[in-house]
């Protein structure tokens, strides 16, 4: 077994190394809920906290920010792109959140890359927080493969006595050549010995137990169960209820859509051009000039984010599109679950095949 | 030349004339781009020949029609600012009543003196170009719109409902506190200053349209064991008259007369 065992006292003083270079976001405890939010220093996180109400996407794909500002210089404008590169350093960041920007890195790099997200990307340290369990009754992380992260991480953390927070033990491993260096320069824990192994062992077996199975059909078949149930009524009947109000795209990790708009000043001689989210749900989403709307009906857009989620995204990138994280389920004030139109598609499609 | 804005009030708080003074700094910009007649908040001087007149209020009583159809007159562009202009807005609220017992609540054994009519927005008297809704109307939305009309653009409201604004404002949604609020049914524009603040969206800039309210129809009884009429007598509040312009649903929220 590589990487180090840490007490909590450590894992704390490894994470202020961090914030020593970096501004810290993590976990914070807002009454009975949770956010990612920028602190001054590890002892104010929640590192147990279960899912943040929002992923931490918007540290590295704001919901608002300004791309460039231009002027008037001699009669043409001139201007001058903005980026932001300040060192920051992610921390607990949950399995089902790094298959999220795993994704986001794919799509923001395809040529020719985005500055912006760049810019913030390389600067981000990563430390993961693995899932002994699932966080939340709409989560299908496990069905999506995602509760689990081997990649897109600095460093990542597994919790292996799970007593008293002060009293427990961390099992860290690096994810990259940043965090073995972080490591190496921290210097402290552990080697792992013959307990540690044991106890790895057996967190791993109760991970696998842990997580129900909530989708009714297998991962692999999902993008097959979605094309066959392009012509549902599941879209139709669900959409009934759907107000196209956009917050399951706005909480998901894995959306990435934004829409640009300039703002000048009053007398028209400065300004700037700023991008903020947008979701594939929101009514003029796909308006195009003219007045033509390409889904004009509640059903077609949420055919087209099912459809995303599911199957289209995974088709594109090899990446899965959704990660179960049950974020949109929780946001939708008109209860409709992703999960629930997955399985009714999966529950179709398999009859049909009989 | 400059553009000539006017601003005026009919039967109102004039909560929306004093957020345009709330502008503070920006006002001087703005005065820089056009020239402000016929302000009975800020000034005195009166001329009649005007661009854009942006009024507030509802019209509420026999003067306040005079009024508008005079401005509609005399104004190229008529704007529509606010929720009682927009909607009717909280004057509405005396339609629970009949006329002479509100009007003797307000006058008193003067009340035979003063005549009103119900409580209307300027779209049911006079033609509209734009409206600006809330209550009160957005002041950086009516610096948009005169952005947009020194510059040429075309001036639209947003398109989205209120939980746009307030998911990228990292907000808790009022739901996971068991309250119905009514953002995924309302225009966006005010940055979801309300669930920003704690407290349910009540709807203020308006419904967002028929699709959003068909919706309703259907999660608030099914999801939420509450029925529709609840739900539209809260959104009569600032709106007991909603149409959007483009799905017909006046119907739908106007009061019964
Ligand atoms: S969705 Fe899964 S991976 Fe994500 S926090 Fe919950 S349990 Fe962990
Ligand atoms: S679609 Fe829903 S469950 Fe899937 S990743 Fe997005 S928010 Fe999570
Ligand atoms: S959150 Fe629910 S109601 Fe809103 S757009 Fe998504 S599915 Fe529709
Ligand atoms: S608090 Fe209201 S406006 Fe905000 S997301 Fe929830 S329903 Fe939408
Ligand atoms: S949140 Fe709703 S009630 Fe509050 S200002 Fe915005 S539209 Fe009006």
């Amino acid at each position: 077994m590589t990487g180090r065992i840490l007490s909590h006292a450590e894992l704390i003083e490894l994470i202020d190394l961090l914030g020593a270079s970096r501004r810290l976001i993590g976990p914070v405890r807002r009454g009975d809920h949770y956010f990612y939010e920028p602190v001054a220093g590890a002892a104010r996180l929640a590192l147990d906290a279960p899912q943040c109400v929002y992923s931490p996407k918007s540290f590295l794909f704001p919901p608002e920010e300004t791309l460039l500002t231009f002027e008037k210089e001699s009669g043409r404008f001139v201007a001058q792109p903005v980026l932001h590169d300040a060192p920051i350093a992610l921390i607990a960041v949950r399995p089902c959140d790094i298959h999220g920007i795993r994704l986001l890195d794919h799509v923001f790099a395809a040529p020719p890359g985005d500055a912006h997200y760049e810019a913030r990307r390389r600067q981000t340290f990563i430390l993961g927080m693995d899932c002994a369990e699932p966080c939340r009754a709409e989560a299908f992380c496990a069905d999506m493969s995602a509760n689990t992260a081997h990649l897109g991480f600095d460093l990542m953390v597994a919790r292996l006595a799970e007593k008293l927070e002060a009293r427990a033990t961390y099992a860290i491993e690096a994810g990259s050549e940043t965090g073995e260096n972080v490591l190496a320069e921290f210097g402290r824990g552990r080697a792992p010995g013959a307990v540690d192994e044991a106890a790895r062992a057996e967190r791993a077996a109760r991970k696998r137990q842990a997580f129900p199975k909530r989708l009714r059909c297998d991962v692999d078949e999902l993008p097959m169960a979605l094309q066959r149930g392009f012509a549902s009524k599941t879209w139709a009947q669900t959409a009934q209820r759907c107000y196209s109000c956009g917050s399951c795209n706005l909480v998901c990790p894995t959306c990435y859509c934004f829409n640009i708009r300039d703002d000048i000043s009053l007398d028209g001689n400065c300004g700037s051009r700023v991008r903020e989210w947008d979701g594939c749900q929101l009514r003029d989403f796909a308006l195009v000039a003219g007045g033509h709307n390409f889904r004009s009906d509640p059903a077609q857009r949420l055919r087209h984010r099912v459809m995303r989620k599911g199957r289209w995204i995974q088709d594109r990138t090899g990446l899965p599109g959704c990660v179960g994280c049950g974020r949109c389920d929780g946001a939708c004030t008109a209860k409709i679950s992703i999960r629930e139109m997955f399985n009714a598609l999966a529950e179709e499609a398999g009859h049909d095949g009989d | 030349m400059k553009p000539r804005i006017a601003i005026f009030s009919l039967t109102s708080c004039e909560g929306c004339s004093l957020a345009i003074l709330e502008l503070e700094d920006q006002l001087l910009a703005l005065l820089g781009g056009v020239e402000i007649v016929n302000f009975r908040e800020g000034m005195t001087e009166r001329a009649w020949d005007i661009d854009v007149g942006f009024v507030d209020g509802a019209v509420s009583t026999p003067q306040d029609e005079e009024e508008i159809r005079k401005l509609r007159e005399h104004c190229r562009t008529l704007v529509a600012i606010g929720a009682c202009a927009c909607l009717g807005g909280v004057n509405t609220l005396k339609h629970q009543q009949p006329p002479l017992e509100y009007r003797e609540y307000v006058y008193g054994a003067g009340a035979k003196w003063f005549p009103t009519t119900s409580a209307r927005p300027l779209s049911a008297v006079v033609k509209v170009d734009y409206e600006l809704p809330g209550c009160p109307m957005v002041k950086e939305e009516f610096l948009h719109f005169v952005k947009c009309a020194l510059t040429g653009k075309q001036f639209r409201l947003p398109a989205d409902p209120v939980c746009t604004e307030c998911k990228k404002l990292g907000n808790l949604c009022r739901y996971e506190k068991g309250e119905l609020c009514m953002g995924p049914l309302t225009r966006a524009g005010c940055r979801a200053i309300c669930p920003a603040y704690g407290s349910v969206c009540e709807g203020c800039r308006g419904l967002l349209g028929a699709d959003a309210v068909a919706a309703a129809r259907e999660v608030f009884p099914a999801r939420y064991g509450v029925p529709f009429d609840r739900i539209a007598d809260r959104l009569r509040l600032y709106g007991a008259y909603q149409d959007d312009g483009e799905n017909a649903i006046s119907g739908v929220l106007q009061p019964s007369r």
